[in-house]
């Protein structure tokens, strides 16, 4: 089927029901309805690295389990490379290959990385005449080609999260889901990971749905993000559209020379200055301070560098500081 | 002092796993059934009127009869618990996502039990045969189609259980209802007609009562005519039991899918 969207939610709606203690004593319970994905309509187009972005327990997983088949939805459906996922389950598990956060899940500890995948690459209907060579091209993808028969008991982490990575490869999927690939693993691991999956992106074209709660990895790498707050899209754009979102103060750090203690008072009485205070967290030369100062807008700028100039005050540093994805996530799910 | 602290973390390791056990209470129930009708299935064995029963009913030996029972209640119990292994939460959900059927799946995973449950099965009858003198006239065809209905009917049973095991986490009772049906009904170590009446018609309900009745004749050379009325009747429960079974195991699958608890324990 023909279509332009890897990935289409139509009003996906996911309830789970929990018991909860009533008042006190052991027996007195109360079941409770949760909005686990809460009418979501999300568009992920071909060759798009789309990041979804959210606090724990926001619905990340239970979107990515929802797409991959794994959990029927309560209401409203979801199109993968044009298939339904409730009424053509077969096809949508043919468009698709998930990672799930814990990475060791399914495999089997006794046995090599290399059998491993070549059971995997059985049921996931890889050709037989094809399997040695692709078993062997993605491990040499993930990087463990000097790993191929270790048994996967001996695997660190990182190694058994780089094997769950070519499993989801090895049937040469349209579109990879990865549900927090890079949890629990070293700074180094995280970061093979990330550039795999760029790379991944920009030489063949997969479309990737990459679900994180670091933000910074999610600027990073990705095109697009959709932020997810108790089961709801709450923001969805480009990382730099939704930098641009944020109604944030301007700040701006100065490092300037022979400045007086009444002339930091005189500075935040000029128009549009909101606070100034010292930031001395860097290194001085002699004579110098640093100056952190928050303003209405941009427009007040020219304010404090005329200032400057009049009181012959010499600017050594300036630096503007822009709002970060961080600010962006930290409002937008605390806003809504 | 550092003994008191010793004892009380060795109390802190107790009270986890007893509160960690309290919370699957089906299995609990079922190990309590599954002990106590144990104890009663062997209180039977040492009855004196066994070696007449066997006789009358086989015209061979208690030690074929029990040999016998003993290695194909081996197979039985690889059948009864084969769907179980393959449902790891975890394996199983990294199946459901990868375009392989649930039959596909079952068969696929139990294979290799079955043929390792065949070698168990040859040891005991060799052993049987070559050390204690068991005579054995096999009916080949016989043997495979008894074989065949009393793993099928197993099966079917196996996945009635894991069904409700994706659903209760630990402990289904269906399994525990056959293990022991099998063990004190089943014709395994001694032929129902050393019960009291009232437990002999609970024998002639249940499956493994004719499957054992079957194998064995078929092993000591009876032809298919001669064990017709019980195998029909194996072969009826077999056609009900397999296709329930399978509906069990598919809505209870569908159920822990939907309340999102498979990949739970």
């Amino acid at each position: 089927m023909q279509t332009e969207n890897a990935i289409e939610t139509i009003n996906l709606i996911k309830k789970f029901k929990s018991t909860v203690p009533n008042g006190n004593g052991f027996l007195r319970r109360k079941t409770i309805t949760v909005n686990a994905v809460d009418g979501i309509n999300l568009t992920v187009k071909k060759g798009e690295l789309f990041g979804l972005l959210g606090p724990n327990g926001a619905g990340k997983t239970t979107l990515v389990k929802m797409l991959c088949t794994l959990l029927p939805p309560d209401g409203g459906t979801a199109l993968i490379n044009g298939f339904d996922i409730v009424k053509q389950q077969m096809q949508v598990k043919r468009s698709l290959g998930t990672l799930f956060s814990v990475g060791e899940r399914g495999f089997f500890w006794r046995l090599n990385g290399y059998r491993n995948l070549e059971f995997f690459a059985a049921i996931y209907n890889v050709p037989r005449q094809k399997r040695n060579e692709r078993i062997l091209e993605v491990l040499k993808l993930v990087g463990l080609e000097n790993n191929t028969y270790m048994t996967f008991q001996k695997y660190s982490g990182g190694m058994k999260r780089k094997l769950a990575l070519a499993r989801t490869l090895l049937p040469d999927p349209p579109i990879i889901m990865l549900d927090e690939p890079t949890t629990g693993l070293d700074a180094i691991s995280s970061r093979t990971i990330r550039d795999f999956v760029q790379t991944t992106v920009r030489e063949t074209g997969k479309t990737v749905l990459y679900t994180t709660h670091y933000i910074e990895e999610a600027a990073q790498i990705c095109t697009k993000i959709g932020i997810l707050k108790q089961g709801k899209i709450v923001a969805y754009d480009s990382p730099e559209a939704l930098k641009a979102k944020i109604k944030k103060d301007e700040q701006i750090e100065l490092v300037v020379e022979g400045i007086e203690q009444t002339q930091i008072e005189r500075m935040r009485m000029l128009p549009g200055v909101i606070e100034v205070t010292e930031k001395n967290d860097q290194p001085l030369m002699a004579g110098q301070r640093g100056i952190h100062i928050e303003l209405q807008s941009v427009d007040q700028l020219p304010l404090i560098f005329d200032f400057l100039f009049e009181q012959k005050i010499k600017l050594v540093n300036f630096k503007r500081e822009e709002p970060t994805l961080e600010d962006a996530f930290i409002e937008l799910t605390r806003k809504t | 002092m550092a003994v008191l602290n010793e004892l009380e973390k060795i109390w802190y390791f107790m009270k986890r796993d007893i509160v960690s056990f309290s919370t699957y209470k089906t299995n609990i129930f079922v190990l309590l059934l599954t002990a106590v009708f144990g104890a009663l299935s062997f209180a039977f064995v040492g009855q004196s009127s066994i070696n007449q029963s066997v006789t009358n009913a086989y015209g061979t030996n208690y030690t074929t009869y029990l040999i016998i029972g003993l290695a194909f209640n081996t197979y039985l119990g690889q059948a009864l618990t084969l769907v179980q292994k393959t449902i790891n939460p975890w394996a199983l959900e990294e199946v459901l996502v990868s375009p392989t059927g649930l039959a596909t799946f079952i068969i696929g995973s139990s294979i290799w039990g079955f043929i390792w449950s065949t070698a168990v099965v040859a040891i005991y009858l060799l052993l049987g045969v070559y050390a204690f003198g068991i005579i054995l006239t096999v009916n080949i065809a016989g043997t495979l189609i008894v074989l065949a209905l009393g793993i099928g009917t197993f099966i079917g049973f196996s996945m009635i259980g894991s069904g409700i095991l994706i659903l209760t986490k630990q402990g289904d009772p269906i399994t525990a209802l056959i293990t022991i049906a099998t063990s004190l009904f089943g014709n395994v170590l001694f032929p129902p007609s050393v019960l009291p009446p009232l437990l002999q018609i609970i024998a002639y309900v249940t499956p493994p009562y004719y499957f054992f009745t079957c194998i064995r004749h078929v092993l000591l050379g009876w032809t298919i005519q001669m064990i017709l009325p019980d195998l029909l009747i194996l072969t009826l429960m077999c056609a009900i039991i397999v296709p329930v079974g399978y509906v069990v195991y598919s809505v209870c699958l569908k159920m822990a899918r939907k309340n999102g608890t498979l990949s739970w324990f």
